[in-house]
């Protein structure tokens, strides 16, 4: 048996009474494109934090690549890259100052940086803007800066929060490429989205958070076949159902998360709202 | 580009990232962040002429002010250390160091409008990058050497050593060791202090404990003062504060700043001066430990948990309630019995909510009044004369309510969209924000004159205190009028609550110092006119001088409201440029 990528055991983490993140299982084997998904405020920015480092988990395990992440953070934290929700860039560098910044910050030695700096650069086509401060980039050129920032070291394991938002097609089509040739290489990626289209394109397994539980982990066609899905016994049958395999990501999301912890549909239908709007 | 597409080919082990690496990346991007942020690009053309002359004039006129003031206790710090020693009176040295440590955290304190000018980043943000803890402390002690309260205390602390070294040089080189610790003790205990409070601020419920025990604080020192010290006459008053300071000298041993001076003074006897050394570094140690704590917290992203808890605090469904369509309100006359504009009044309504909810800046406003009551009651601030101490108080009071004048959009961010979008005239979000400020500054202005007429040791003269108030409403309506249009013209995002360890800022570079400009002008006026009016023997000359300013600063703002709209229209590039990013 292969050692995970992302191996999370009952990650768990609280905020005071609230309950964000609740005895999540996560294993994420070497080389897969593994999308995260979940409604606003399910939990998945909070999971994203504690899987980076950036946040301690109120309890469970996390190990990155075999490492424990709680007891060697900095080793693990060089191993990943992380594009991370808001980007965290600094505004008063330029894109060229930002990267050898962080390639230094990484442990690459000068040449490397500034080598990997220029091509990554030409690679996202903000070679042109040298002397422009970050701050003054339009919000799709953070991005790409951004997910620069986060492979410059060569990291084998990815997480990307929300990447192509604001991205536009010409450049999401080359990330795109970009990140299923790390793939091809042996990396592992971990993706949110609230784009499913792009998900379903891209990942080859899949894993859903609800309020805090993780309520589905599975390949696409595990996730068709109503397999891989924790604890919605109706949902199960339903999946069973002629068709099904044939449903698309966003069919089975909303089955998932459009439905209470009974199974009732959880959302108001649209009509019994707002009838005073023309 | 294939090098791109993959992971590093060296699987496994990676040699440890020298620290000597990560310091200097840390650095070199403070370096280059100061650079940029003193090039960044500006206007084209014309504007851009006028704004570096205008920029350039700022800092010709400040950046001396800013350097008397620095220079000033620096200066008096080595005087004293050297008649400390040179004339016999070793015992005050104690007393010198704690002046100087009060000193470094009444900068720290006061400093933030200074801070506005020094470009800088969030250093909690380095918790991504591959650190240890170790190295994350170290990081986050040398980052914040740049602080105004850093610098000021620092040379401070080097003129005293130097004083010592001149008054006799066989102390030079001790004083140079243990004033060095020193340094790092305030330094330390400057951060723990600022750390801890900040975290605690955060909390609702501990601001709103803090809220009520400081202003009892400031109730309760001057009921005791007038309990323990009646008015007999006018100056016989004495500082029952002063008395118990007086009294304590002995116990000062026992403070870090006795620590210092007893290892500098007994060096003759190298066990007892170890023996305070040790105490000295103690101190030093435990400041250190209770800050990285607090630290610690941040490094396993306690700052991130905040914000997810308060997210998920947040109600899933907003209340709707059941309202009838309404038509554009456009600025519509006040309904019977209203004085403001349903517009104005919805501003209003929505700035107080705002203002409720961060008490961080309400309590950074009251501070102010707690040195205000602790000078009111020193004998070398109200014995020479209560009637200069009223405009410097009231001035003093003003740097932190102003600053607040000169963005008045920043804190809604995107939110500005808001009022852009709206059939609404912005002449009246200006007047609700103006309003709101006004208010602020009438109460802590109404509270500093109590606290003054109340502690003063003699009482202050009617025709001083119309002068100050006439010189207050000048100040207050150029700066109201100023700020304005700096605040259309300049905006800059900050999120109220952010202290001072995010370095956010409320204003800019060039507001700040503008900011600075115009308060300490606006003393300086003060001067002249006080002299004058004592060699003439004319008690309301102040009054003549400044009812004419007070009434034009006034005229001055009327005519910036009447043409606020046209101002914002033009600037609304700018609204989008520095408020709705991303």
């Amino acid at each position: 048996m292969t050692t995970p990528a992302i191996d999370a055991t009952a990650l768990t983490r609280r905020f005071g009474d609230f309950t964000a993140v609740d005895q999540v299982n996560l294993r994420v084997d070497a080389g897969q494109f593994f999308g995260f998904l979940g409604p606003n405020g399910a939990g998945k920015s909070t999971t994203i934090k504690m899987l980076t480092g950036l946040l301690a988990p109120t309890s469970g395990s996390i190990r990155i690549l075999g490492g424990d992440l709680q007891a060697n953070p900095a080793e693990i934290k060089r191993q990943i890259g992380v594009v991370p929700e808001g980007m965290a860039l600094f505004g008063r560098l330029t894109a060229d100052e930002y990267l050898r910044f962080v390639g230094r910050m990484y442990g690459l030695d000068r040449a490397t940086t500034l080598s990997r700096t220029r091509e990554l650069l030409e690679f996202m086509q903000l070679a042109g803007e040298q002397k422009k401060l970050i701050a003054d980039f339009s919000h799709g050129m953070q991005k790409k800066l951004a997910l620069a920032a986060a492979v410059i070291h060569g990291p084998k394991v990815l997480f990307l929060d929300e990447p192509f938002e604001g991205v536009d097609a010409v450049a999401a089509g080359t990330l795109k490429a970009m990140l299923l040739r790390m793939i091809a290489r042996g990396a592992t990626i971990f993706l949110t989205s609230h784009v499913l289209e792009i998900v379903e394109r891209l990942c080859t397994h899949i894993a859903i958070i609800h309020r805090g539980q993780l309520v589905a982990q599975g390949s696409l066609d595990e996730l068709r076949a109503g397999a891989g899905r924790i604890g919605q016994a109706e949902i199960q049958e339903a999946a069973a159902l002629p068709g099904a395999e044939m449903r698309s990501l966003e069919q089975i999301f909303l089955e998932i998360v459009g439905t209470d912890r009974e199974g009732n549909p959880a959302a108001t239908a649209p009509e019994q709202e707002l009838s005073w709007l023309s | 580009m294939a090098e791109l597409m993959g992971p590093e080919s060296v699987p496994g082990f990676m040699p440890p990232i020298p620290a000597s690496t990560q310091l200097l990346a840390v650095a070199w991007v403070r370096w280059r962040i100061f650079v940029n942020g003193m090039f960044r690009k500006r206007p084209k053309g014309t504007r851009q002429i006028v704004g570096l002359v205008f920029a350039t004039l700022l800092r010709l006129i400040v950046w001396p002010m800013l350097a008397l003031v620095v220079i000033g206790p620096v200066a008096a710090s080595g005087f004293f250390a050297w008649t400390a020693i040179s004339e016999g009176h070793p015992k005050s040295l104690a007393s010198l160091l704690l002046g100087i440590a009060l000193l470094w955290q009444f900068v720290s304190i006061n400093g933030l409008s200074i801070a506005a000018t020094i470009p800088s980043f969030d250093p909690a943000s380095l918790v991504r990058f591959p650190l240890r803890f170790g190295r994350y402390f170290v990081l986050r002690t040398l980052l914040g050497l740049m602080t105004p309260s850093t610098i000021v205390g620092c040379l401070a602390v080097l003129a005293a050593a130097v004083g010592i070294g001149v008054a006799n040089a066989s102390l030079a080189l001790p004083a140079l060791i243990v004033m060095a610790v020193y340094a790092l003790m305030n330094i330390y205990l400057t951060r723990m202090i600022g750390a801890w409070m900040e975290r605690w601020l955060a909390n609702r419920r501990f601001r709103e404990i803090f809220s009520m025990l400081m202003a009892l604080f400031v109730v309760s020192i001057q009921f005791m003062n007038l309990q323990r010290a009646p008015m007999r006459a006018p100056g016989t008053r004495s500082s029952w504060l002063l008395a118990v300071l007086h009294s304590s000298g002995s116990y000062l041993y026992w403070l870090p700043s006795g620590f210092a001076a007893q290892a500098i003074l007994l060096v003759k006897h190298p066990l007892a001066a170890v023996a305070q050394f040790a105490g000295l570094l103690a101190s030093t140690v435990l400041f250190a430990a209770v800050f990285a704590v607090r630290l610690h917290k941040e490094f396993l992203g306690e700052h991130l948990s905040e914000g997810a808890s308060r997210r998920v605090q947040v109600p899933s469904a907003p209340r709707v309630k059941a309202q009838s369509p309404q038509p554009a309100a456009r600025s519509a006359p006040a309904a019977s019995g209203v004085i403001v504009s349903p517009t104005v009044a919805a501003c209003l309504r929505k700035e107080w909510l705002i203002l409720r909810g961060n008490g961080s800046q309400l309590i950074g406003l009251l501070t102010p009044l707690m040195f205000v009551v602790i000078f009111s009651m020193n004998r070398a601030f109200s014995a020479v004369s209560a009637k200069y101490f009223l405009p410097a108080a009231i001035a003093y009071v003003l740097i932190a309510a102003l600053s607040s004048l000169y963005n008045i959009f920043g804190a809604d961010g995107r939110g500005v969209q808001v009022y852009l979008l709206a059939p609404i005239r912005m002449r009246d979000v200006v007047v609700a924000k103006n309003l709101m400020s006004l208010a602020l500054i009438v109460a802590l202005v109404g509270l500093a004159w109590i606290i003054i007429c109340v502690l003063a040791r003699a009482p202050v003269p009617v025709s001083m205190q119309i002068s100050t108030a006439l010189w207050t409403v000048f100040v207050v309506a150029m700066n109201l009028a100023i700020g304005t249009i700096r605040s259309i013209q300049a905006p800059r995002h900050f999120v109220p609550g952010q202290g001072r360890q995010q370095r956010a800022t409320p204003t800019n570079r060039t507001s700040a110092l503008l900011v600075l400009a115009v308060l300490f002008g606006c003393m300086l006026l003060q001067i002249p006119a006080a002299i004058a009016s004592s060699y003439f023997a004319a008690p309301w000359l102040g009054a003549w001088i400044f009812g004419p300013l007070a009434v034009a600063a006034v005229f001055a703002y009327a005519l910036m409201l009447r043409n606020a709209e046209r101002l914002i229209l033009a600037h609304r590039d700018m609204f989008a440029e520095e408020l709705c990013k991303t």
